[in-house]
């Protein structure tokens, strides 16, 4: 090994331990800022109590069918009202179980947001790279499709998909993915570009770093920032707009899916059974809002501009 | 740049996306198959059916399937909608006018409610009500629309029995001309009262339902633009001269913040778009948002292109009219690259 290429390692390590320190230090920072925001904390604590929800579904309501996603349903106590004994929440129009898909519906709601919000995240992540690193007509290719996806109202874009792909479940979860990565491509692409200009960026080119390395090492730490904000944002978004399909119809109907049962449920509020639609939507809500709360709590914590704003 | 180039540019760029748009939107709906299905019916010999797909263009290689589909929508012919049992050029028009007033109505809602709001709530920073306004703000962009107008049907509708459905009453609405397709503007000019009264009754609940979430995102921008000007050195400037608080508020910070504010009318205008789908459905509502969710149902392919086409093309403008007049608002806004 030559001296230069010694000397060069160490340098390396050196400062990759430093930014490792960096780093840390400033995620300590973010978290405490988070701490201090009484609504940011409301939200991690809604967050958390979904997730528990979602992971022990099977433990608070054993599924009594082979497929524990499909509504059972108890032909014998139709429209209960809640506080019926073995229906806490009441029962639908078709004798399905309030609670059963208030709790399983957490699981489908899980399922569907880190489902989506997990590809689009790299699809995009990959798409913006690629058009923020190679430059030249394919940047410019990637960039103008990016633009046609984008002039098209989300809701809308994806309610056009699911509706050719043909109603299920699964179909949302594909619909949702074409339609919201070009978000990421565009943020991620921003930053490249913006990080390729800094100086440390041409030292490390200049002591002969292979792109790639550059890449990873640099470019692409540096750029977690916004992506992990919006896809904090997304993962309440997305299960916003799955259930508005699948209020419209484009789930298969009595699955345990919230938006499936303020569907079901908004049969019987002309005869005054309020509760089959109002308990899953308030879980809907109470999903998207927590996500949007800490979304908003992890922008404010990370951009220390926007304090107090 | 200068501004006209920036036009310019805008304007150019504007008909490719038009044309990209156009050909997602027909690749999505041929995904599905060959739109010859409609037209079959199982008495059919081979030989009607090559002579339906030749009638309408269906034999050709897909790219000039697509330039017919182009050139119909040139000539004015959208296709046959199969839910409203007409051609879509013919229903679309009366669809439009029912929707188009909804969303004017909760624009209202949302630029007066949102402006005031923000108003109040950035003159109080990090005060009670500027803690209210956030929560409403944040609460209505997480507010599923479908759940918040269920919940007001149940409570004005099922319970208290006050709230109308649908979009008038049939009697009333058949009583008066209707030369715009805008119940409101037609009742005016009609000159009676009744069927005002009517129109504006049966508007409430479905455009407070979708203003909600569009007053949050106008609050929101308003009351951050009001925050930064209010800490501007001509607001101490205008205090120093002893204005009167009031004045300071209103006539000085008030109306620089209200330039920024004008940005958020093009993502309030795409949110109303999407939101009347589901607010027509539970209000009964007889416009393009309730005819397209039965369209996606019933695979009425020619009504789903045109809705997806025609919504784009006027999110699209909308966006550039609002950029435009930003540029031109605030000169130290930088165009472009």
């Amino acid at each position: 090994m030559t001296d230069v290429q010694q000397s060069r390692n160490a340098a390396g390590a050196m400062t990759a331990d430093t930014a490792f320190r960096v780093r840390m230090r400033r995620l300590f920072g973010v978290l405490q800022g988070m701490a201090s925001n009484p609504a940011t904390v409301i939200g991690l604590v809604i967050i958390a109590l979904m997730l528990i929800m979602a992971i022990f579904a099977p433990w608070l309501l054993e599924p009594n069918s082979p497929d524990p996603y499909q509504m059972p349903r108890d032909w014998g106590a139709v429209r209960k009202p809640p506080g019926t004994p073995g229906h806490p929440l009441g029962t639908t129009n078709e004798g399905g179980d309030v609670l059963y898909g208030v709790i399983w519906g957490s699981r489908t709601s899980l399922q569907l947001s880190l489902m989506v919000v997990g590809s689009t995240m790299i699809v995009g992540t990959i798409v913006g790279s690629i058009a923020g690193l190679v430059g030249g007509w394919v940047d410019e290719v990637l960039m103008r499709l990016v633009d046609v996806f984008l002039s098209i109202p989300e809701l809308i874009f994806a309610l056009a998909i699911a509706a050719v792909l043909g109603p299920s479940f699964g179909n949302i979860i594909l619909a949702l993915a074409v339609v919201l990565w070009v978000k990421y491509a565009r943020i991620m692409r921003a930053q490249v570009l913006q990080i390729k200009q800094h100086d440390f960026v041409d030292a490390a080119r200049v002591i002969g770093d292979s792109k790639l390395n550059i890449y990873l090492r640099d470019i692409l730490p540096n750029a977690v920032t916004p992506v992990t904000v919006q896809a904090t944002l997304d993962m309440g978004n997305v299960v916003l707009i799955g259930a508005t399909l699948s209020f419209i119809g484009l789930s298969e109907a009595g699955i345990a899916e919230w938006g499936v049962l303020v569907s079901e449920g908004q049969a019987g509020i002309a005869s005054g059974r309020w509760w089959a639609s109002t308990f899953p939507g308030l879980m809907i809500f109470l999903w998207a809002l927590a996500f949007n709360l800490v979304g908003d709590g992890l922008r404010d914590a990370l951009d220390p501009r926007t304090e107090g704003r | 740049m200068q501004l006209r180039d920036y036009i310019l540019r805008r304007l150019m760029v504007l008909p490719v996306l038009i044309i990209g748009v156009s050909i997602v939107v027909f690749t999505l709906t041929r995904i599905g198959g060959s739109p010859v299905g409609i037209y079959l019916s199982h008495e059919m010999t081979p030989d009607e059916v090559a002579e339906i797909e030749a009638r309408f263009n269906l034999d050709k290689p897909v790219w000039v399937q697509y330039l017919y589909w182009v050139r119909g929508i040139a000539m004015g012919d959208f296709g046959w909608s199969g839910v409203a049992a007409a051609p879509v050029a013919d229903v679309f028009p009366l669809k439009l006018a029912a929707t188009m007033e909804l969303a004017f109505a909760s624009g209202l809602v949302a630029l007066f409610l949102g402006i005031a709001l923000g108003t109040y709530a950035g003159a109080r920073r990090n005060r009670l009500p500027d803690h209210v306004t956030r929560i409403v703000a944040v609460s209505g962009a997480s507010l599923p629309q479908f759940w918040f107008g269920i919940l007001l049907l149940i409570i004005f509708w099922a319970h208290i029995g006050i709230a109308p459905i649908g979009r008038s009453d049939a009697a009333i609405f058949a009583s008066i001309a209707h030369p715009t397709g805008l119940y409101t503007i037609d009742a005016i000019l009609a000159g009676s009262p009744t069927a005002l009264w009517d129109a504006i009754w049966h508007l409430v609940l479905p455009s407070v339902t979708l203003g909600y979430g569009a007053t949050a995102i106008v609050a929101r921008m308003m009351r951050s633009a009001l925050v930064e000007e209010l800490q501007q050195d001509y607001v101490d400037a205008a205090r120093a001269k002893g204005l009167a608080e009031r004045i300071v508020l209103k006539r000085h910070a008030r109306r620089n913040a209200l330039v920024p504010t004008v940005t958020v009318i093009g993502l309030t205008f795409g949110f109303l778009l999407q939101g009347t789908i589901t607010v027509e459905i539970i209000y009964r509502w007889p416009g393009l948002g309730r005819w397209m969710a039965d369209s996606v149902l019933r695979g009425d392919q020619a009504t789903l292109m045109t809705y997806v086409l025609f919504t784009s093309v006027l999110f699209l403008v909308v966006n550039l009219i609002v950029d435009l007049v930003y540029a031109n608002l605030d000169r130290r806004v930088t165009l472009g690259k």
